[in-house]
């Protein structure tokens, strides 16, 4: 694997009180999509504002571009879009991003041109002249992703970067995100909504209670963890299948949803056993489909009962 | 430094563009225009010639004396009208009505008692007016007293000599040097500066506060704070609003330089007319006076501005920085009427001290100067105070503008404030 783009080690925050973040390592490869998940208050929005200096860390090292934070400068290589968007409201469009722009190092004139493409890319071209505030908060949303790659970053961190959109912007993001992926950029984003994840990312960090529970690449950590699962719908009627994930030497984990059943298989079981058992206890099957885990239930397997308990203060 | 840069011209953009900035800027002169010329409009249109009646009942015409008197001076007209002592009851009756159909402004009743007690009585509609009044007495008091020494036999000549009236002049001496400047001008100046540099300090100062607080509210200060240093922001802020503050001010300055320098036009504009066809000198400034007033501007706004930073940043609203800028704002307020006090005795223990200490002497220092001569040393010690005070401040607001800009919610107490100064 080539230098990691984004390094933390063994990093700690603690506020008055409680512990943001505790012992968190994460790598990220260059090039690659990664999405930091967890519950609300994990610490996901802690560990990017440490990754983006903006907090100190207590204990650990961030390194970023094989480099630790001293300076700001830095910063000119990065796209941040922070979970808690602002502009300043009073100020036009096109004047706010080349304003965003230059804070980064970018002249002015390149910053001028640059905005208008992005505006015009992101449907927001007629808008470039009419004040912040008399957008819709869609249309400021996409501003504020424009803000976030004007100065063509190679490193984008991204918190919550599809919240509060519509399906149409928020497909259009994603689409965005990917191509400039796909042009080289490393990609950090956190969410806590699985199917965003599954999509986009190559790897992924799942975090709770601020410690990693499980990283890697998103195909490994869904075959480490999410088992075999077979997806099982019996006529009405048949009672008999009841005994059948009782059996603990087959099934780990039966969720029955009325219209059918999604059962994790016990260690070493083979499905086609579960077949068989099943027809010999007599019920009707008009579905089995063996399938991979969604990230979705690995997300509930691995977290569901610490995303019940809530956090001691809100995700700082 | 570029980056900087960046941020105080889009704080000073911000500021000079907004219409409320163009508005105080016009009305500031407009208001200043008003306060030159509004006491002598208002002069020249109230002082309408009084129509006075002298009624004598005295025994001996003095009344006649009187009514020559108020006669000959500017702005009045007597009438003279004898009677008896029994009859002068109904004719004040009677010239009451006149007074009250306007005819005349009001009459006065002279009687034997006039010269001997000094008693007259004046009954009329304009008694509340302090000038008419004055005037009055002056003419009455006159002819009384030339009457009474003429009584005793001295030459009416030397008596007029004897009434030349005494003229003080005041020059104020600064350093053992006579200068130009009259004691008037020397206060006038020393008031301009105080209101300035107070105003100044209030205004831009709670500037400062709210547009750091505006990045917290808006929550536009993330995405600042993750390519700028909270240094390089907090000074931004500050020279940005400092700034406006310097272009608004020069911006009067001019203004009032171009009122007072043509002020006959103006005068003739609005058809005032004045003795001397001017109402207002400009005093003389020295340069070594601008030097100190805009040394100590400099000064004095960043040491509070830094301060009212810290407020903004400790606060989550415009209403949370209203309560948290109380106590800076009555760390202006009280130094400021106390120097305002001390330009009694401008070399006295009070004005010395006052000079010296940091949060009060950016007022303190440029009136005190303006009005005595203040030996190098205490300048010296003053700025020294000042400038090792402002970089303190400056110090632990930044650190805790630093915290401070990410904080949400309740205000910190002292403690806490504490804590995020000491914050690595």
């Amino acid at each position: 694997m080539p230098d990691p783009v984004v390094v933390l080690e063994a990093v700690t925050k603690r506020y008055a009180g409680h512990t943001a973040v505790r012992g968190l390592s994460l790598a990220v490869a260059p090039g690659s999509v990664c999405g930091l998940l967890g519950p609300n208050g994990a610490g996901k929005t802690t560990t990017m504002r440490m990754i983006m200096n903006i907090i100190a860390p207590d204990e650990g090292v961030v390194r970023l571009f094989g480099e630790r934070w001293d300076s700001r400068n830095l910063s000119a290589r990065i796209g941040y879009l922070p979970e808690e968007r602002g502009l300043y409201k009073k100020m036009k469009v096109l004047e706010v991003l080349v304003f965003l722009a230059e804070t980064k190092g970018i002249a002015r004139r390149t910053a001028k041109q640059r905005a208008a493409e992005w505006l015009e890319r992101m449907g927001l071209a007629d808008w470039s002249l009419k004040k912040v505030d008399d957008l819709s908060k869609g249309m400021q949303q996409k501003v504020q992703f424009i803000a976030t790659v004007l100065h063509d970053p190679t490193l984008l961190i991204l918190d919550e970067p599809f919240s509060g959109l519509d399906p149409v912007n928020s497909q259009i993001m994603k689409d965005t995100v990917l191509e400039l992926a796909r042009q080289g950029a490393t990609v950090l984003f956190s969410t806590h909504i699985m199917e965003q994840a599954e999509k986009l990312c190559d790897s992924v960090c799942i975090i709770a209670h601020g410690e990693t529970v499980v990283d890697g690449p998103l195909a490994e950590v869904k075959r480490r963890h999410g088992g075999h699962h077979v997806i099982v719908a019996v006529e009405r009627g048949s009672q008999a299948v009841d005994q059948v994930w009782a059996d603990r030497s087959l099934v780990a984990k039966a969720h029955n949803y009325g219209q059918y059943a999604e059962v994790e298989l016990a260690d070493g079981a083979d499905p086609q056993r579960l077949l068989t058992t099943i027809l010999e206890a007599g019920a009707r099957i008009s579905r089995f489909e063996v399938t991979e885990a969604t990230l979705n239930q690995v997300f509930i397997d691995l977290v569901g009962p610490d995303a019940a308990r809530p956090a001691a203060r809100g995700e700082a | 430094m570029h980056r900087t840069w960046v941020v105080i011209r889009r704080e000073f953009l911000a500021k000079v563009r907004n219409k409320w900035f163009l508005i105080a800027t016009l009305l500031g002169p407009a208001l200043m225009g008003l306060a030159m010329f509004l006491p002598a409009y208002l002069l020249t249109k109230s002082t309408g010639v009084r129509n006075v009646t002298v009624v004598d009942a005295s025994s001996d015409q003095v009344g006649r004396r009187i009514a020559e008197a108020l006669d000959g001076a500017p702005l009045i007209t007597a009438h003279y009208l004898q009677t008896t002592l029994a009859a002068a009851g109904d004719l004040a009756d009677s010239l009451a009505a006149e007074v009250g159909l306007k005819s005349i402004n009001g009459f006065l009743l002279v009687t034997d008692q006039t010269v001997t007690d000094g008693q007259v009585e004046y009954r009329g509609s304009n008694v509340s007016s302090q000038m008419d009044m004055a005037s009055l007495q002056r003419y009455v008091e006159e002819a009384v007293l030339t009457e009474r020494l003429e009584r005793v036999g001295v030459d009416p000549r030397l008596v007029a000599d004897a009434r030349l009236r005494v003229d003080l002049r005041t020059i104020n001496i600064r350093g053992g040097k006579t200068t130009e400047q009259s004691g008037q001008a020397a206060f006038f100046l020393a008031y301009v500066m105080w209101f300035v540099l107070y105003i100044a300090l209030v205004v831009y100062g709670q500037l400062v506060a709210g547009a750091v607080v505006e990045e917290k509210s808006s929550r536009i200060i993330e995405v600042l704070a993750s390519s700028l240093r909270p240094f390089q922001l907090l000074a931004g802020k500050v020279i940005g609003v400092g700034a406006v503050g310097l272009f608004q001010l020069v911006i009067w300055a001019v203004m009032a330089k171009i009122l007072i320098d043509q002020q006959a036009f103006f005068l003739d504009l609005f058809g005032i007319q004045i003795p001397g066809g001017r109402a207002f000198g400009l005093p003389g400034v020295p340069l070594a006076m601008v030097g100190v007033l805009l040394l100590y501007f400099v000064l004095g706004f960043f040491l509070y501005a830094t301060m009212f930073a810290a407020v903004g940043a400790m606060s989550s609203s415009e209403a949370d920085v209203r309560q948290a800028q109380q106590p800076v704002l009555m760390l202006i307020v009280i130094p400021a009427l106390l120097a305002f006090g001390a330009l009694n005795d401008p070399d006295g223990p009070i004005a010395l001290t006052l000079t010296l200490v940091p949060f009060s002497s950016p007022i303190a220092m440029p009136i005190r100067w303006s009005v005595s001569a203040v030996p190098l040393g205490e300048l010296a010690a003053s700025v020294g105070l000042l400038l090792v005070t402002t970089l303190g401040v400056t110090w632990v607001a930044a650190r805790i503008y630093r915290v401070g800009i990410l904080m949400y919610g309740k205000r910190p107490g002292l403690r806490e404030l504490a804590r995020w100064v000491g914050t690595r």
